[in-house]
């Protein structure tokens, strides 16, 4: 259901917009630069902030809350853990009584096993707690330290284990764009060569930006990198 | 100003796979680039080789991971190589797909493709077949499936050209000969006497000087050692042309599964001495090897071309090659003896040509500028860039095909009215139809699926979701050559 109303929320933003056609939506980049030798790059498929995107948020926000909410009450309900003071302290009580929480509790009831309920609710639980809406990803440039990967995903896993990479600069070898087959299709990606590694660092792994993005980070390092007096700041916004 | 194009070169062989079509597809998609045209090669993945590698001139190349089956040709699944086509096709803007060697899948299917997308597509057939054997019927039928709808055939030499239209019964006017070349600067006669080293067997004196009666001859054999190169005819030659020849050796180089019947002919006839095996040797080695010898054997069965006979007329070495194939049209006769493909005529060419060396009849330090002035690379993509042009309408019928050919009454089917090659599907299928009874209708379901892979594969990944590749800065012709404008 959050599902469903997030994708409907971003297909009216993405009609207001004007500028993307369908409802995935293709990530954006936002570069912030707190200082000269200081730049962050974050690329994500949050849409850019409007109107209808505040007010899809808030009532996703609030059903999140609302579920999250009903779940651990009925999960509460049926193990009985409250005690009578707090069921019927007057403020609880005309919810707990009320028809539509009644039948709630006699769907969720008998003919379903207990342990069966209780491992749905926790699953809702744990989806209304952790649910991402967004992959993001971000790499921050520190000019004279080095650069910092972080990943985080999409999903109800995506929140579990943010990726995070730091390679100092006298480890870096070199920041390059390169082509390779991924899929059907031929991708352009940004790559961190390091010292003494086999293997490259994948900038943006997940969301692979396109080309437009990626040739603009890759200026932004390597001016924030090496470049003296911050060239890539022209480029901000 | 030329038009230039956006071509792309497609091949199951390429390097680093060493082999006469894939030094065909360099140099051309070189020289073609320093006409201003923009050229990337499709190939599929070699070992420790996938992915897209840029070539040292800027010559872009896609590894395409395939799975490789014989002799490094990939597996005939008919569709699946469009996807990833079509998305390299559109992010590097291509306007032409150049095709090469005809027992590449990957070609065939590629032109498939290109037409489906409304591409210009041109075929390069580097070899000949026969018409008789299993295999032959079936590459000829691939073939005929594959250029009933191509714009453009190119053939190597004119027995080339007699072979592929027969065999994918096409209109001779649709097939151009345009001959392979040789980089001439790369194959210089041997000059300095320091320059081999004693301890082996080679040329002394070099051949600038008289050969005496009593000097060694070196007969030189640079192949891969295969069937269809005729290696079982040299196994037979060499100990009948060592008997009659005293002061004679031979230098061999190549590998191949013939290789160990020649080691054991070298056995059985106590050759070790007089016939020396190199074993496999790079390309760039192969000027050090011909400049040891004299006289250059090239003994195969079949040859479209045989560019390796030039590169050794280059070198200043008489040539005595079997009458197969195009052989006879690339060189002329002063500097080959030709025998019949059969051992008894191949040990009479090869004493003719010995005993003409040793009467110092013939000029080979002469041959090296005459073979530069017949071939260069240069040529061949000045004359490619012409069928390029008339198959894109940039120069007219008449001047392509020639002025009878575009008169209506003579005028062919399978083009259409406008000199090229309708792309509507209802033209396209009729051109598949006559295929064959079963096979046209056959070939017409594998258009049509094509055709509805296409339309899923614009839905599934529009045009607008593919990063369009950066251009490197053309090159400028300058037709004038004028020394000192740049």
């Amino acid at each position: 259901m959050a599902v469903i109303g997030w994708a409907k929320s971003g297909l009216i933003a993405n009609n207001l917009d004007h500028r993307r056609q369908n409802a995935h939506h293709p990530p954006h980049l936002y570069i912030r630069r707190p200082s000269p030798t200081t730049a962050e790059y974050t690329v994500t498929t949050r849409p850019p902030p409007s109107l209808t995107l505040r007010l899809a948020l808030v009532s996703l926000t609030t059903l999140r809350l609302v579920l999250f909410l009903v779940a651990l009450l009925l999960l509460t309900t049926h193990l009985s853990l409250l005690p009578r003071p707090v069921t019927q302290h007057p403020y609880l009580h005309p919810l707990l009584a009320s028809p539509p929480y009644q039948a709630l509790v006699r769907l969720t009831g008998p003919p379903l096993p207990a342990w069966a309920f209780a491992a749905a609710a926790c699953a809702v639980l744990y989806v209304c707690f952790a649910w991402q809406l967004h992959t993001t990803e971000r790499l921050l440039v520190l000019r004279g330290l080095g650069i910092q990967t972080s990943t985080t995903g999409e999903g109800v896993w995506g929140s579990w284990r943010p990726a995070t990479r730091f390679i100092p600069t006298e480890k870096i070898r070199d920041v390059l764009i390169n082509e390779a087959f991924r899929g059907f299709e031929v991708r352009y990606y940004l790559v961190v060569l390091v010292e003494g590694e086999e293997e490259v660092v994948v900038v943006f792994p997940r969301l692979l930006p396109r080309r437009r993005i990626v040739e603009a980070v890759w200026r932004g390092v390597r001016g924030c990198l090496y470049e003296q007096g911050g060239e890539g700041r022209g480029e901000k916004g | 100003m030329a038009p230039t194009y956006n071509i792309a070169m497609v091949s199951d062989f390429f390097f680093p796979q060493p082999g006469g079509v894939e030094s065909h597809i360099y140099q051309l998609s070189s020289k073609l680039m320093d006409r201003g045209h923009k050229v990337i090669i499709i190939t599929h993945a070699y070992d420790g080789r996938t992915g897209v590698r840029y070539l040292t001139n800027g010559l872009k190349v896609y590894h395409v991971p395939f799975l490789v089956i014989y002799r490094s040709t990939t597996f005939p699944t008919v569709f699946s190589f469009f996807p990833m086509f079509r998305n390299i096709v559109l992010r590097e803007r291509i306007d032409i797909v150049h095709g090469h060697a005809s027992l590449s899948n990957l070609c065939h299917e590629a032109i498939l493709h290109a037409r489906t997308m409304g591409l210009r597509t041109v075929f390069t057939d580097h070899s000949l077949f026969g018409f008789a054997d299993a295999a032959s019927i079936l590459t000829n039928k691939l073939l005929k499936f594959s250029l009933s709808d191509v714009d453009h055939v190119i053939c190597v030499s004119h027995t080339c050209k007699e072979n592929t239209v027969l065999r994918a019964s096409l209109d001779p006017l649709m097939v151009s000969v345009i001959p392979n070349a040789v980089v001439a600067e790369n194959f210089k006669p041997y000059r300095n006497p320091g320059e081999i080293p004693k301890e082996t067997f080679g040329q002394d004196p070099c051949p600038a000087r008289p050969l005496g009666p009593h000097d060694t001859i070196t007969i030189v054999v640079i192949s891969r050692l295969f069937y269809n190169k005729g290696t079982d005819l040299l196994t037979a030659a060499i100990p009948r042309i060592l008997e009659n020849h005293p002061n004679t050796r031979f230098i061999i180089a190549g590998s191949g599964p013939k290789a160990i019947d020649l080691e054991q002919m070298i056995e059985q006839n106590v050759l070790q001495d007089r016939v020396e095996m190199l074993g496999p040797i790079r390309h760039e080695e192969v000027r050090d090897v011909m400049v040891r010898g004299h006289i250059y054997l090239h003994p195969s069965l079949t040859e479209a071309f045989g560019t390796v006979i030039v590169e050794a007329a280059s070198c200043g070495l008489y040539v005595v090659c079997t009458q197969v194939g195009g052989i006879p049209e690339v060189l002329p006769s002063h500097m080959t003896v030709f025998a019949k493909p059969e051992e008894d005529d191949l040990v009479v060419a090869t004493g003719k040509a010995i005993a003409a060396l040793r009467a110092n009849k013939v000029r080979t330090e002469l041959f090296h500028e005459q073979v530069k002035s017949m071939y260069s690379w240069t040529n061949v993509a000045i004359r490619t860039e012409r069928v390029y042009n008339g198959i894109s309408g940039a120069i007219s019928e008449a001047e392509f095909y020639g002025y009878d050919a575009s008169d209506p009454a003579t005028w062919s089917a399978t083009r259409g009215r406008s000199g090229v090659q309708s792309f509507a599907l209802i033209d396209r299928l009729k051109r598949y139809y006559g295929c064959g009874i079963w096979a046209g209708k056959l070939f017409c379901m594998c258009v049509i699926v094509d055709y509805l892979i296409f339309l899923v594969l614009e839905l599934w990944f529009p045009r607008d979701k593919i990063d369009i590749c950066p251009d490197w800065p053309r090159k400028t012709v300058d037709e004038r050559r004028e020394p000192g404008v740049r």
